[in-house]
Order: structure tokens, then C-alpha cells, then sequence
């Protein structure tokens, strides 16, 4: 069952990153500008996507705050990611006292209910900015990762092909890098695409929640976060379109991670 | 009559990017009571030969020419529902691994009484039991009411194998096919299961597929005997006259 | 049998820790989270009074003790069931809670069932029809779905039913003063159910689906087969049931994160619940509220790993003798 590759995912990814990063080509109008008298406008041919309630242009918002939504999604999976692997792989090969520490710590962060956590981690770096927002989701999304991780540390520790190594005398780092890596490389990817997604997901909701992102710093989570307006206004595309972009996005992560996802298993199914 | 008889069949592995022949043109006939011994190595095509016969292939293989008769009919095209007709009535099959082949979550009364059920299902509490006992006993099991709540896990190799020949039993086929159910045990559990066939075959007078690549193994057992390479019969004839020839040619 | 104790107490054991260690961690993070607990209370005067007023009403409240010696004050409390007033509403966290927990069982916990059920029977049919175009629709449709954030598709829904078709209740529990009426709660509640069960039904049912697909790679199928039984009937009565140990503890995880994780949907839908009381009181430092939301929370987490742990253990047979109750004895074997 050889997985087929989502050609499609990808091209619409990277054309929405390099629109973003890009922005200042494509933006119509300055995002920032607000003109309360020409709020609410429809999609037409001056605001291609149409303005919202301060009267900016969703056009320029879109690629202008998609830049930092994509910004805090790869930024906190940086985050999490190197915690993670360093936790799981500590845990996973270290003696089983600091395994039995380290994992009863995970659990008992993962208890937390992560709304308090945030909210905790957002008091203690004070304001809300891109920067801060990011180290927040990652700190507090690194816990199944660091898990995935452990496991398969624990599962490739004792394989045969890594004794057969150490008896022909390969060092730690040598085993690490040719025998270890290569196995865990594949989940861990995905668990790194997927944790982008959950990133982005966090941001737009904390920042449409109003404990993210400020209304006037421009991300796809702060243009939904006047959608109370919308629906007085029937102003549906201030919701839809940020909305497209957001699952557009989301959903070529998802495709993209799902390729990179170990596949179930080569054989056929006896049904 | 033939119970069973095979006429240059072909079996293919379709692949996106390519077609692997894996049974060439492959012909044999099977008496009632014999015991036919397809003998080759690893990957040669004996085991994808025997589930083609039973239709138990991956989706990917398929029947690409050649006649299946049972018993004069030809079954090369029947649907699956007929199919399943056949299977646990005129066919059953021992696999290679007992371990895998039992259902892990199930007791191993439990799955015997199942394939009884299947042929008779309107059969009493009562006289399932007792089917399921009497199996068990036929096949070696000496305590049944015990071992039958027992589960898979809890058996050695050799009694989980003695399972699932009583779970074929419970068919009373009219082919048994074995595919290669002495290599997964030791020495002594081989020659044990060796026995039972013989003993089964005596007493129930069904005709055996049995498919080794130990030549030793296909001594004991064998009626007649065909060797395989590369998915075609090369040699198909009487036992002792087509393995002496095999060892003669392997040890020159 | 005296296994069967050991365990129990060990697991016990490890509970109580678990939950005073949750405790211990989120009592001293909020009173170490800078913002003032005497705004909850005082709201905007809080500005107008003077600094003897403001000590006194901190000694009231018993916020002027260092943390360790508040915490001793709120276990002893909590140990005799009084876990203090709510900053906010100035009456016991109990009744504040109460009054709303209904809600929240009601919502999550319809939620977990049908998506407890729809998992299920979406993975099985999926399993059952691999790779066929059935099969690859119903994963196009639910990996789409489950890209979908919550709050995205509340607003959707509200959009489109509330405001333009105007079928539906954008807000609310119920009625104001048709509280009794069991009609309009249903109404009230399909759209956040919708999001609940939207959310998180992909997730697990293609985790099942994945299972079920492992399991007809095993060699017991072809033995199953072999009696005589169809490809749905070994599907039914092998492969589902070596699938549903690892399902029920996946569940067991998964409860506290569909029941306590409705916030979003809760505040979205302004459904008075115990997920909004959750967001506010930890945005507007109302201690005594936060710990007691925080520790259901947290409670429900660890009591779900802990049942995933002892169903795992208990149900399949390969790791306990005495599960024979489980399965075969049903035929009398």
C-alpha cells in the first residue's frame, strides 16, 4: 500500500506561505487602516474580499495576518518539538528513576487543564505579542510528543540491529545517527506537522477568544475575533474567509503529516 | 472420481507497476484419502497455490487462467458466497503458526464451537459441548472441559496447533489442506502432529494437502509427493520414488 | 484475589497524589500569576478604595498570609467540603458550580456518547470497505471536518441556522423562563452538540479504523475465514472484539477531554456551563472557583488514564486469567 504523495497539499501550502511571507506584493491596501465610515463593505471590486467592521481591507489582512499565524505555528512547534525529543529521549534511554520522574511530571502537566495553563504562562510573560503568544503554545504542547518519543526510544533501544551495532562496537552517537534517527525520524515529522496545526489552531482560538492576540495586531485568529459584529451585521465574509484560510491551511498540515506517518502495515488485509 | 483435481493453473500478484507470476501453470489431481505432499523452499509458490484453491488470496491476486474441480464441478469462478460454502464444509485448513492463527481474545472452546455452529446451526447447548469435547479428544487434548476456557496464551505451540486442526476437523472436510503446520514447532511437537495427521487420516478417511519444505517431514507423511520451484511443478508422483530422486539430486 | 487488592490500593494510592501534587501546582500558579483577585470581588471600586481598605479586605478574604500557609488554610477547608466563596458571584463555589454543572453533563456527556457510538460504527465501516471509494469518501469528508476549528464552525453554524435560516438558538441554554421546557432545551442545544461531536469524531474514528485494519492483517482472520464465516462476520465477531479493549481505554482518555474541553464551544454559544465558569475564573483571578473547576478538570484527567490503565490490564485475556468472563462463556464453554 504505497501511500500516494498530496502533490495538491503541498502546492497549495507553499502558495499560501510565500503569499504570506510575500505580503506586501499582493496587499491592495495598508491592512492596518482603519475607516469605521467604509466598515462592513461587501466583497467588491475596490476590497477584493470585502472590509470588515473598522473598515479594513480583509484583502491585505488576509496575507498580511497570515504571516504571523503561520509565524506562531512554526515558531511554538520549534519550541515544542526540541522539548519534547529532549524529554522523550532523556526518558527513554536515561535509568528508570529519571524515566519514572519525567513521566509522572508530563502526566501530571497534561492534568492541567490547558486553558488555566495558558492563561497562567500568558500572566507570567506579561503582554501579548507574536513572540510571547508563540513560546506559550509551546510550552504547553510539547507533552505527546515528548511521549511518542519515549516509546519508540524504549521499543528501538533493545532491537537486535542496535545490539548488533554495539557488538561491532559502535559508540552512542554512531548508533544514534545511522540506526536510531532513521527509525524515529518518520513519527517524529509527523507529530511536528501535526503540532504546526495544533499551533495554529491555538492561536486563532486564544486570539478570537480575546486572550491572544490583540485586535490590532493582524493574524487569521484576530480577524474572526470580531465575529460577535458579524453576525448583528450579516457581514458573513468577515467570518468566511479568514475561516477558508485557516482549514485550508489546516488541512494540507493534516495531509502532509498523514503522508509522513508511518504506514499501518505493507501487508494485505486476509478480509 | 478425484476429490480434488488442478489443471495448469496460474496465479498472478497484480502490482501497481508490475505482474508477479507467483503459480505457473501448476497441475494436480488428489484421490479421496490421499495424503499429497507439495514440497518446495520458501516462496516458491506452494502456499499461494493452496489459498488459491480456497480463494483466501489478497485482493491483489488473482486466478489468471486454469480449471479448480472439486469433486468433478468446476469451482474456478463460483462467487464468494459459494465460496464460503465450501470453505469449513468440503475445505479447512491448518496454518503455519498456531500462535497467530487463534484468535487471541477468544477461548479455544469458544472457536471450535464456532466452526461447529457454522455446519450445524441449529445444534442444542448441549450437544456442542459435547462436539466440542469429542473434537478436542480426537485431536489430543486430554482434559476438554478444562482446556476448552482456556485461552490461546495459556497453550505451548504444540497444543495450540492440536486447536486448530479440531477447528478444521470440526468441518469434516473432504480436503484438508496443511499449510506447513510442523515447521513453527520443535522436533518432538512435529513428530507428535505428524501422528495425528496419520491417525485423523486413518480414522476420517479425508484427503490431505500438506505443504512442507523439510524433506524429512515429507517422508513420514507422504502418499504421493510434487516438488515446486519457482511456482511450477516440476515433479509430481509416487512418494518415495520422487524424494529419493530429491535428495539424490540435492546431495550430489 | 490478593492481587486484585494490591492493585487497587496501589492505584488508589497513586490517585491521592496525583490529585494534592494538581493541587499543590495550581493553587501556587494562580496566586503566582500577577493580577488581583480583589478586582473579581471588588470589581472597578476596587480603584476608589484606600489602601487600609484594600489590606482589610485582603485580610478578609485571607489573601494577605504567604501561599504556603493560605494553602493549609484552603486543604483544611476542602477537606471538611467547604471550598470557600467565588470572588465573582460572592456565594458558595459549591452552588456557583451546581448550577451549572447539569449543563455541562448534558452537553459532554451527549456529546461522548454519540461520538462514543458514531466512532465506532464510522471505523467499522470504513475497516470494512478499505480502500474502496466508500471508504476513501468517508475519510475525504472527515479529514476535512477535522481540520476544521471549533470556534470556526460554531460561527458557521450560527451564521447560517441562527441568523439566516433563523431555525435555531444562537445562545443560551434555554428560553429565558422556559426553563422546564425540555423542547426548547433540545433546540438550545444541537448546534454547540454539533461542534462537540464535529470536533472530535474524525479523531477517534479513524483511530478505530486504523485498528480494525491492523487486526485483518492477522493470521487468526484467515483461520476465521477458513470456517466459513464472511468477511463481515469475521469482521464482527474477531477482529471487533481484539479491537475493543485498546477502543475503551482510548475512550476512558478521551472522556475529560470531551466533557471538560467543551469551553470554547461553551463560551462561543454563551452556554452557561462549567467551561465558561473555567475561562472566567481564570481570567479574573477568582481563586477559590479556579481550584475547584481546576481540580474537576484535573480529577476527571487522572481518573480517565487511570481507568484506561486498568482496562487494559483487566480485559484482555492475554494479560488476565480471570477476564473469562469477558468472552466464550457466553456459549456456555
Amino acid at each position: 500500500m504505497k501511500k500516494k504523495f498530496p502533490g495538491l497539499s503541498l502546492a497549495l501550502l507553499t502558495i499560501i506561505v510565500i503569499a504570506c511571507m510575500a505580503s506586501e506584493l499582493l496587499m491592495t491596501k495598508d491592512p492596518a487602516y482603519m475607516d469605521l465610515a467604509r466598515g462592513d463593505i461587501a466583497p467588491c471590486r475596490e476590497f477584493l474580499f470585502g472590509t470588515d467592521a473598522m473598515g479594513r481591507d480583509i484583502f491585505s489582512m488576509i496575507w498580511y495576518g497570515g504571516r504571523v499565524s503561520l509565524l506562531i505555528g512554526f515558531g511554538a512547534t520549534l519550541i515544542s518539538t526540541v522539548i519534547g525529543i529532549l524529554v522523550g529521549s532523556v526518558s527513554g534511554y536515561g535509568p528508570s528513576g529519571i524515566d519514572g520522574v519525567l513521566m509522572r511530571l508530563t502526566d501530571i502537566v497534561l492534568s492541567i487543564p490547558g486553558l488555566l495553563l495558558t492563561v497562567f504562562l500568558q500572566a507570567v510573560l506579561g503582554g501579548a505579542d507574536v513572540f510571547r503568544l508563540a513560546v506559550v503554545i509551546g510550552l504547553t504542547g510539547w507533552m505527546s510528543l515528548a511521549r511518542v518519543v519515549r516509546t519508540e526510544v524504549l521499543q528501538l533501544k533493545n532491537t537486535d540491529f542496535v545490539l548488533a551495532s554495539k557488538c561491532l562496537g559502535g559508540g552512542f552517537f554512531h548508533i544514534l545517527r545511522r540506526h536510531l534517527a532513521p527509525n524515529f525520524v518518520a513519527s517524529i515529522l509527523f507529530m511536528a506537522v501535526m503540532n504546526v496545526r495544533n499551533a495554529i489552531v491555538a492561536e486563532s482560538t486564544l486570539s478570537f477568544m480575546g486572550i491572544g492576540l490583540p485586535l490590532e495586531v493582524i493574524s487569521w485568529g484576530s480577524m474572526l475575533s470580531l465575529s460577535e459584529n458579524a453576525m448583528l451585521s450579516r457581514s458573513w465574509w468577515t467570518v468566511f474567509i479568514p475561516g477558508v484560510f485557516l482549514a485550508a491551511t489546516l488541512l494540507c498540515l493534516t495531509n502532509l503529516g498523514n503522508y509522513m506517518r508511518k504506514s499501518i502495515s505493507r501487508r494485505h488485509s486476509n478480509l | 472420481m478425484d476429490v480434488l483435481t488442478v489443471k495448469n493453473l496460474s496465479v498472478s500478484f497484480y502490482r501497481p507497476s508490475c505482474e508477479i507470476e507467483a503459480v505457473k501453470n501448476a497441475s494436480f489431481s488428489l484421490q479421496p484419502g490421499e495424503i499429497l505432499v507439495i514440497m518446495g523452499d520458501t516462496g516458491c509458490g506452494k502456499s499461494v497455490l493452496c489459498k488459491s484453491i480456497v480463494r483466501l488470496l489478497p485482493d491483489i491476486a488473482r486466478i489468471k487462467s486454469g480449471q479448480i474441480l472439486f469433486q468433478g464441478k468446476d469451482i474456478t469462478h463460483y462467487s464468494e458466497r459459494e465460496m464460503q460454502k465450501l470453505r469449513g464444509n468440503a475445505f479447512s485448513m491448518v496454518f503455519q503458526n498456531p500462535m497467530t492463527a487463534l484468535n487471541p481474545c477468544m477461548s479455544v472452546g469458544a472457536q471450535i464451537a464456532e466452526a461447529v455452529r457454522l455446519r450445524k446451526p441449529q445444534i442444542a447447548r448441549k450437544e456442542l459441548q459435547d462436539e466440542v469435547a469429542g473434537l478436542m479428544e480426537l485431536v489430543g487434548l486430554d482434559c476438554p472441559e478444562k482446556q476448552a476456557k482456556q485461552y490461546p496464551h495459556q497453550f505451548s505451540g504444540g497444543m495450540a496447533q492440536r486447536c486448530v486442526t479440531a477447528i478444521a476437523l470440526a468441518a469434516d472436510p473432504d480436503v484438508l489442506f496443511a499449510d506447513e503446520p510442523t515447521t513453527a514447532l520443535d522436533g518432538e511437537m512435529q513428530e507428535q502432529i505428524l501422528e495425528l495427521f496419520l491417525k485423523l487420516r486413518e480414522k476420517l478417511g479425508m484427503a490431505v494437502i500438506f505443504i512442507t519444505h523439510n524433506p524429512h517431514v515429507a517422508a513420514r507423511i507422504a502418499d504421493r509427493a510434487a516438488l515446486m520451484r519457482a511456482g511450477e511443478i516440476y515433479r509430481i508422483g509416487d512418494a518415495e520414488e520422487i524424494l529419493e530422486k530429491h535428495i539424490y539430486d540435492n546431495y550430489q | 484475589m490478593k492481587n486484585t487488592y494490591m492493585t487497587i490500593i496501589s492505584e488508589l494510592i497513586r490517585f491521592m497524589l496525583s490529585v494534592f501534587l494538581l493541587s499543590v501546582l495550581v493553587f501556587t500558579m494562580s496566586r503566582l500569576a500577577p493580577g488581583d483577585p480583589l478586582y473579581a470581588y471588588y470589581g472597578d471600586r476596587v480603584e476608589k478604595m484606600s489602601l487600609e481598605e484594600q489590606e482589610a479586605a485582603r485580610e478578609r478574604l485571607g489573601l494577605d498570609a504567604s501561599i504556603p500557609v493560605q494553602y493549609m488554610r484552603w486543604l483544611k477547608g476542602a477537606v471538611r467540603g467547604d471550598f470557600g466563596i467565588s470572588y465573582k458571584y460572592k456565594r458558595d463555589v459549591k452552588e456557583v458550580i451546581a448550577e451549572r454543572i447539569g449543563n455541562t453533563l448534558l452537553l459532554g456527556g451527549l456529546g461522548f456518547v454519540i461520538i462514543f457510538i458514531l466512532a465506532l460504527l464510522l471505523g467499522l465501516f470504513c475497516a470494512w470497505r478499505e480502500e474502496k471509494p466508500a471508504d476513501r469518501i468517508v475519510c475525504g469528508i472527515g479529514t476535512v471536518t477535522s481540520c476544521i476549528p471549533e470556534f470556526w464552525l460554531s460561527l458557521l453554524l450560527i451564521l447560517v441556522f441562527s441568523v439566516w435560516l433563523g431555525w435555531l438558538p444562537s445562545a443560551g441554554a434555554y428560553t429565558v423562563g422556559m426553563d422546564k421546557n425540555l423542547a426548547d432545551r433540545g433546540r438550545h442545544l444541537i448546534l454547540p452538540l454539533t461542534v462537540v461531536v464535529l470536533g472530535h469524531l474524525w479523531y477517534y474514528a479513524y483511530l478505530v479504523r486504523n485498528r480494525l485494519l491492523e487486526e485483518t492483517r492477522a493470521d487468526y482472520v484467515l483461520l476465521a475465514r477458513m470456517k466459513g464465516l464472511s468477511g463481515k462476520q469475521v469482521l464482527y465477531r474477531h477482529c471487533l472484539p481484539n479491537a475493543l479493549p485498546s477502543y475503551l481505554s482510548m475512550m476512558a482518555i478521551a472522556l475529560p477531554h470531551i466533557l471538560g474541553g467543551a469551553y470554547v464551544v461553551e463560551t462561543v454559544f454563551s452556554y452557561p456551563g462549567i467551561g465558561t465558569l473555567a475561562y472566567e475564573s481564570a481570567r479574573y483571578q477568582d481563586y477559590n472557583l479556579l481550584m475547584v473547576v481546576s481540580l474537576m478538570t484535573g480529577v476527571l484527567v487522572i481518573f480517565g488514564n487511570m481507568l484506561a490503565r486498568l482496562l487494559n490490564g483487566h480485559i484482555d485475556p492475554r494479560t488476565d486469567r480471570r477476564a473469562g468472563a469477558f468472552r466464550g462463556e457466553a456459549d456456555g464453554l
